[in-house]
């Protein structure tokens, strides 16, 4: 009986051709697709920190840049009388503080300070350039150039607090 | 010459789509990535299976392949396919699997004395249909078990297993005649009462 066996034993070839015709693909029993949505729901990837993290370094350089133009301009622009365009600057702020309102709201009413500490203070120079700015177009309301700054600022703003909460994860 | 073989191939790279799915994936998109699930898992699945012998830990291994793959899928850079590159982080996680379980030392360090798988294990519907070797595959001792899949299967070579496993290259070599010997034997038993 053994040397019956032993005559018929598979060669070692033949061992590697049945292992060559192993299926590659098996198909899982269960659903795993819906544990592993779950599981990355949530989560904030690491990675997706970083690169929002790289996304804030343009509005670090914008805020930096409103800051310094704000400076120069205050420095060395002569006084001008208040104007009506008084007017157009109360209109952009009702606008503008509208928007935030409506977009913080969308995204429900998120906490800043529960954003890591380099966005926050991203969000924090972007507002004070801005409220720079409204204090200088109080003393020249006529200014143009310090309109479009305004609201150059304001558009900044808006930009960053989108691309903080924009719920781009969940897009199933 | 050399500036058409670049254009060429940027051409070739921008309408792959399944570098665009991982590039989208790597953007936060859950439907592309969800996709790459769909066309790998069961590889992934197959790979798990055979390494850990059990269904339901391959199943929940398989899952954590996926969830870790989400956070990972940045560190792919095309220096190599994207299926090669999912299959070593799937192998690491299977191996690091392995390593956490209880009685992952005893089992490595005594493993001349471990017994030979009698009773049956459970495979999944598709591995009853297709192939009685695999059924031997998952009868073989640990070690020999992962050599062989590793080797034969997923076609890693005793280099790399042994680094992967944590021993000698000899010892991946032996281990991988061990499991030829034991399978050749049991297949032919199998063929023979049939």
């Amino acid at each position: 009986m053994k040397d019956k066996k032993m005559n018929k034993q598979l060669s070692e070839q033949e061992l590697l051709n049945k292992t060559a015709k192993l299926p590659l693909e098996m198909a899982p029993e269960r659903d795993l697709w819906t544990g592993i949505e779950k599981a990355i729901h949530g989560q904030t990837r690491k990675s997706a920190n970083l690169s929002q993290g790289n996304k804030v370094i343009p509005m670090a350089w914008a805020a930096s840049v409103v800051a310094a133009v704000l400076v120069t301009w205050l420095s060395f622009s002569p006084q001008q009388a208040t104007t009506p365009k008084l007017n157009l600057l109360t209109v952009m702020q009702q606008d503008f503080t509208e928007q935030k309102q409506a977009m913080l709201v969308s995204y429900g009413q998120p906490k800043i300070s529960q954003l890591p500490q380099e966005m926050q203070d991203q969000l924090s120079e972007l507002a004070s350039a801005r409220q720079a700015i409204e204090k200088a177009l109080l003393d020249d309301g006529n200014n143009s150039d310090l309109l479009n700054l305004l609201r150059w600022t304001q558009k900044q703003e808006l930009d960053l607090i989108k691309q903080l909460y924009s719920p781009k994860w969940q897009s199933i | 010459m050399d500036k058409q073989k670049v254009i060429n191939a940027q051409e070739l790279f921008s309408s792959d789509p399944e570098l665009e799915r991982i590039n989208r994936a790597k953007q936060g998109d859950q439907q592309a990535f969800h996709q790459l699930y769909i066309d790998h898992h069961r590889r992934v699945y197959a790979l798990c299976w055979r390494m850990l012998s059990d269904k339901d830990s391959a199943e929940d291994v398989c899952q954590e392949v996926f969830v870790q793959l989400w956070q990972k899928i940045e560190n792919f850079r095309g220096e190599s396919k994207f299926s090669t590159w999912l299959h070593s982080v799937a192998t690491n996680i299977v191996l690091g699997h392995l390593r956490k379980q209880k009685n992952w030392l005893q089992r490595v360090f005594s493993i001349e004395e471990q017994p030979v798988a009698d009773v049956p294990v459970e495979m999944p519907m598709q591995v009853n249909e297709v192939s009685e070797l695999d059924k031997h595959i998952q009868r073989l001792p640990e070690r020999a078990r992962l050599v062989f899949v590793l080797f034969a299967v997923e076609g890693y070579r005793h280099e790399e297993i042994s680094n992967m496993l944590n021993m000698a290259v000899g010892s991946s070599k032996s281990q991988y005649h061990r499991a030829k010997s034991l399978l050749r034997e049991w297949v032919s038993e199998s063929d023979y009462e049939r």
